[in-house]
This record gives structure tokens, sequence and C-alpha cells, in this order.
């Protein structure tokens, strides 16, 4: 891990100084075990830089806050991350042109405060970036991720009323706060439909109801996009399982269109953003 | 007096029957204080709950009036009141104090907001003294004392097998009044608890009020990571915005009002379109203001960071309040950059 940690830096003031990039994204110290996104400018301070078992956060979307950069952008990625970058890319929102992406092989990361592997990691079927720029490391083993959708298998099992009474309970937690929503690399539109206030699709009382409108937009919107980096589900300070609807979505989809994951490459189209004439219509 | 441990049930059916009585409980996995009796588990050593317990006098949703209409006239138009007493208890001191602060928001300066006010007066709380700390608790770098919260109706003191039980209003001393028959006689001090987190204030909101400060570098440097979620505003005690709309179906509605974060884009977006705060660096540094520099410019009341730690716990990535307060308590002076 360390030595992983010195070759980053090292590659990462190479970069500063070369002025190949202009800063770079990567994650650094916060106060306790947790590591926390940074952005560094200087050379001299490529020490920010940390490489550890809880670099936790996904990176790609800060891109979206410089969408015109002067020079290119350094992002360090992991598989996620890269995956999330296809996504930025494939949406219109990231020019491969415009970052340099430094890649971390990745053998999951722990939660800072019970030291176990997170969920999301566990979950993780991409450990290696798919594409980068300079590898940082060498690549890891992929162990796949076979109990895939065996959480949407469970939730299908149930009745319409236990599924109800299931999510009615989540979503009477939703405290509305969009962490999931900012936190989400497909959640990329440039205006979210629930900040067009003058629309008004999104109401703002915080009940049942317009909870579950918000779960349930959000799923639909990211449906065959989401590049399943699990960070919504991470992030959500009340720990709503937006997992399982967003694999619910997923293995519909791979169900109906044939076997799909999003990310993956710059080519392949989201199911949903093509029309085949031999399209199934039970989607729509 | 002194209330011991195993009749702390008896205790809440007694209060539950007065009032309705808030507990900090344990709901699909989230600690925030629900009515006793709620389908979860008592979670007395939460320290502070998940959420804070503000949602008793400010809820997330509120509703504030409704109405009817015949063609344009208004046929009916009546405020929603609600009285029903309530109960907090087990209360900790940081929360508490939050509830001093939005007391000098919503009942000072000149306006009381009926709605909370009337659950002011309806309120009693308990207070608790924290046994153990978290590893984000900073109430006492904050001027706050975690085993005593003196503004609380009643104060009680783990001590082992019993709570000490202190009134210190007139409320509470109603409150010792109804649980009598479960008392005993006794006392005891709470042994004296320090955070593990500590943050020097000395000199910081001076600095931040300084007109340099506004447009230091220190705001883009902190904000740059923040992506703009409700989180820290909404776990927060102390934020207490919020936003009007109201409902309407055919000729008859209803104006309600919601928790709001200055933390939103759309918080301060106008009419037209402008948004005089346009990225994550006014917002943060609107938050940070609000709650180090401005909120003790107004009232003259400390900061409104009561140091429960909440939002430290809770960021997305990790945007941490103390460190933001020691960078500044670190600065030579206000406006400089290092
Ligand atoms: S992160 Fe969780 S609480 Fe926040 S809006 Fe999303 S589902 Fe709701
Ligand atoms: S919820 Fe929908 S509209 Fe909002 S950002 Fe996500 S995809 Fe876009
Ligand atoms: S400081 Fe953290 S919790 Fe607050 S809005 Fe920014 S990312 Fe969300
Ligand atoms: S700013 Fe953070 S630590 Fe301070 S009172 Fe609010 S949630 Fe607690």
């Amino acid at each position: 891990m360390s030595d992983m940690q010195a070759k980053l830096r090292e590659t990462a003031k190479k970069l500063l100084e070369s002025g190949e990039v202009g800063y770079i994204i990567g994650w650094g110290k916060g106060r306790t075990n947790k590591t926390s996104p940074v952005f560094v400018k200087e050379p001299a301070k490529v020490d920010e830089l940390v490489w550890n078992e809880y670099c936790l956060n996904t990176l790609a979307k800060y891109t979206m806050d410089n969408m015109y950069p002067e020079k290119k952008i350094g992002l360090c990625v992991r598989g996620c991350d890269s995956r999330a970058v296809n996504r930025l890319i494939q949406d219109n929102q990231l020019k491969r042109e415009n970052v340099y992406l430094i890649g971390l092989p990745c053998e999951g990361k722990k939660d800072p405060v019970t030291g176990e592997m997170v969920k999301k990691c566990i979950e993780c079927m991409h450990h290696n970036p798919l594409e980068a720029d300079v590898m940082v490391g060498e690549p890891v083993q992929e162990k796949g991720y076979p109990d895939r959708f065996k959480d949407v298998e469970a939730m299908e099992a149930l009745s319409a009323d236990e599924r109800y009474e299931f999510w009615a309970k989540q979503y009477d937690k939703c405290i509305r706060c969009y962490a999931c929503r900012n936190v989400c690399p497909a959640c990329n539109c440039r205006e979210c439909y629930v900040d067009q206030y003058r629309v008004g699709w999104q109401g703002k009382q915080n009940n049942r109801a317009e909870n579950q409108v918000y779960g349930l937009t959000r799923a639909y919107h990211i449906g065959d996009r989401c590049i399943e980096c699990g960070e919504c589900e991470r992030v959500c300070p009340v720990g709503l399982p937006l997992m399982k609807l967003n694999r619910k979505l997923l293995k519909d989809a791979n169900e109906l269109f044939g076997e799909y994951e999003a990310g993956m490459n710059t080519e392949v189209k989201p199911p949903l953003g093509t029309y085949k004439l031999d399209d199934h219509e039970e989607y729509m | 007096m002194k209330l011991a441990k195993n009749k702390l049930q008896q205790a809440f059916d007694l209060m539950a029957k007065e009032a309705n009585l808030l507990v900090p409980m344990k709901i699909e996995g989230v600690t925030k204080f629900a009515p006793w009796g709620a389908e979860g588990e008592l979670a007395m050593d939460a320290v502070n709950t998940l959420l804070p317990p503000k949602d008793a006098l400010f809820p997330q949703t509120e509703k504030m009036y409704k109405y009817k209409t015949r063609l344009t006239q208004v046929e009916s138009l009546e405020e929603i009141k609600e009285t029903d007493k309530q109960i907090i208890f087990g209360i900790r001191s940081c929360d508490m104090h939050s509830i001093d602060c939005m007391d000098e928001v919503f009942l000072t300066r000149g306006y009381v907001d009926s709605f909370y006010s009337r659950k002011k007066e309806n309120l009693t709380t308990v207070a608790i003294g924290c046994t153990k700390v978290l590893p984000t608790c900073f109430c006492d770098s904050m001027g706050l004392n975690p085993v005593a919260a003196p503004t609380a109706d009643v104060q009680l003191n783990d001590l082992g097998d019993y709570y000490a039980v202190k009134a210190q209003t007139e409320k509470g001393e109603a409150l010792v009044n109804l649980l009598k028959p479960l008392l005993e006689e006794g006392d005891g001090e709470a042994a004296a608890l320090e955070c593990t987190l500590k943050v020097n204030m000395d000199g910081v909101q001076k600095k931040l009020m300084n007109v340099k400060m506004f447009e230091s570098d220190i705001w883009q440097e902190t904000a740059q990571k923040c992506i703009g979620c409700g989180t820290c505003t909404y776990v927060c005690p102390t934020c207490y915005c919020f936003d009007i709309e109201g409902k309407e179906c055919g000729n008859e509605g209803y104006k309600f009002r919601c928790w709001d974060s200055c933390m939103f884009s759309e918080y301060t977006r106008m009419a037209g379109g402008h948004n005089p705060r346009p990225s994550k660096k006014e917002r943060v540094r609107n938050r940070f203001l609000h709650k180090l520099a401005y909120f003790e410019d107004r009232y003259g009341k400390g900061s409104l960071c009561v140091g429960c730690g909440r939002c430290v716990a809770d960021c997305p990535v990790d945007l941490d309040i103390t460190m933001f307060i020691d960078k500044v308590g670190a600065l030579k002076e206000a406006g400089s950059n290092d």
C-alpha cells in the first residue's frame, strides 16, 4: 500500500512539474482514519495525496466543476472511478482529452469507523481501472460478484404488499438530503428535475409519498446508466438500501436487452438510450 | 432525588400519559427521538442521536394554515395550531443548547414565530449527562459541559444503577412531582467528562467577521470537495432555515413550511433565475460564517455550532468544521493565506 502511495506521489509530482496536468484530484488525510478528496496544484504539495485502505470516495464527478480546464485534470481512478469517467464521457459531461487518468488497482476499501470492508467494495466487479494514462501498482485479481442480483431476487420473491411495506419503511426515513444524487456519477444533469422548482415535479414536503416519488424517479433516471459504484448507498446518512433499487432496474435491463454493465466503455450505448425494432415492449 | 434505572419504563409510562413523550430510539437503523412506544429499540446509550431532536419544535414539514376558496373569494382561512404537550427525554447538552439557539431565532428580535412558540411553551426537556463521548463530539470546546445542561427543565445524571434527578425550572418541578411515586431520596455528583476532539475558538469569530476574510482563498480551498448535499444542514441541530410552499387541490389547500438548506443551489435562486450564491464556495462560506460568526454577531450568545459533531461524522466527503476552525485559528491574520 505505502509503496503505491510513494509511487502515486512521485507520478503526481512529475505530472505537475512537467505541466502535463493543472492539478490532481485524489484522496487526502482527514482528522481520523477517514480520507477526503483533495485537489493538489503544486508539486511541493504532492505529499497531501494518500493511498490507503480508506480511500472511499469516487472522484470523477469533480471534473464537472471545471468543464473547460486550461490544462488536463489529473484524476486518480480505481475501477469504479474509471467507469464513472466513461459514464461522464458518454453523457457528454466530460471530454477524454481533458483528463489524465492515474490508474490505481484497488483491492477494496474499509470503513474508517468499523475497519471492515465496505459493502460497495465487496460487491465490486472491476477492481482494476478500465482505462488509464499511467498505472500505479500491479493489477489485482478480479473476483467478480456472482451474487449481483441476489438481493433483487429476494425482493422479487416477496408479495407486492410486503415489498410496499419494506420500501415504505425505508422512505419514511429519507431526509431528502440528496446526497445520493449529488454523489452519483450518473446523476450528472446540469439541472436536476428536483431543482426545477417552477415546474414542480418534485414536491418539497418530507413525507412517504414525496420521498418515494424522489426515490423512484431517480432510480428510473439512472436505470440503465448506473455504474454500480455503490456510492449513493454508502453516503446515505440514514442507510437506505439504494442498490436494491438500482440493481432491480439493471436486472430488468439485462433480462430484456441482454447482458449489460454500464460504464464499461464509451461505445456501447445504454439500452434505453438506443432504439431497436425488436425491442421489448414490457419495459415501457 | 434519584430514579432507579429499573423504574425507567414506569417513568416513561407515567410521562406518556401526560404528554407526547419523545425518547432516543433506534428505528430501522436510525437513532432519533421518537414517541415512546414506537416500533424500535430504546437507545439511551446513543450519546447523540443520528438525527437531532429539533424536529419536535421545528418539524421537517409543518402545515401552517389551510384555506378554502370560492371563485376569487377566500371562503375560510384557518391557522393550524399544534398544542400537544411534548416531553423530550434524554436530550444531551449539545442538543439542549441548540434549542437555546433556536429560541433566539424564533422568539426574539421583535418577531415571535407562533408555530415555534406554541410548541416551545408545551415542551418540557429532560437532559441527561453524557458518560462517554463520541470521537466527533467537541461540545466542551464550544463552551458547553457534557454532563450539565443548565437550560433544561430537568437534569439527569447517570450514576450507575440510578439517575440523579434535578429540577431546574418550574416545568421541571412539575415533572419531578409527576414522577414522585417512583423517585427515592438521594443525590450524587456526575463525574466530569471531557471530549477527546478539541478545537480552539479563540479569536476565530473575530477573524471571520473581518471583512478581509470574505474574499479569502480559504473558501475555495475548503469548499472544493463539497458535493452540495444537504446532509450537514439536515443533521445539524441548529440549522433552522425553511421554505414555505403550498399544496392546492380544487378549491382548497394548505401552506406548509419545510426545512431548506443553504447548501442547495436552489436556496438562493431568485425568481428571475439569478443566483447570488452561484457555487459551492459561496454556499460553504455562508454555512460556516453563519455557524461560527454571524450568529454571535447578531445574538451575542456564542456560536451557532454547538459541537455535536454530526456534520463531521456524516458528511460524505469529510468536510470537517473542526478542521476549518483550526485552519482559521492558525491564520496569521484575517484574510492572509497562511
Ligand atoms: S441520501 Fe438517503 S436520505 Fe438523502 S435523499 Fe438519498 S435516500 Fe434520502
Ligand atoms: S435524479 Fe434524474 S434529473 Fe436528477 S440528476 Fe439524477 S438523472 Fe438527472
Ligand atoms: S459539507 Fe458535506 S454534508 Fe455539507 S453539503 Fe457539502 S458535502 Fe454535503
Ligand atoms: S455545525 Fe456540525 S457540529 Fe456544529 S452544531 Fe451543527 S451539526 Fe453539530
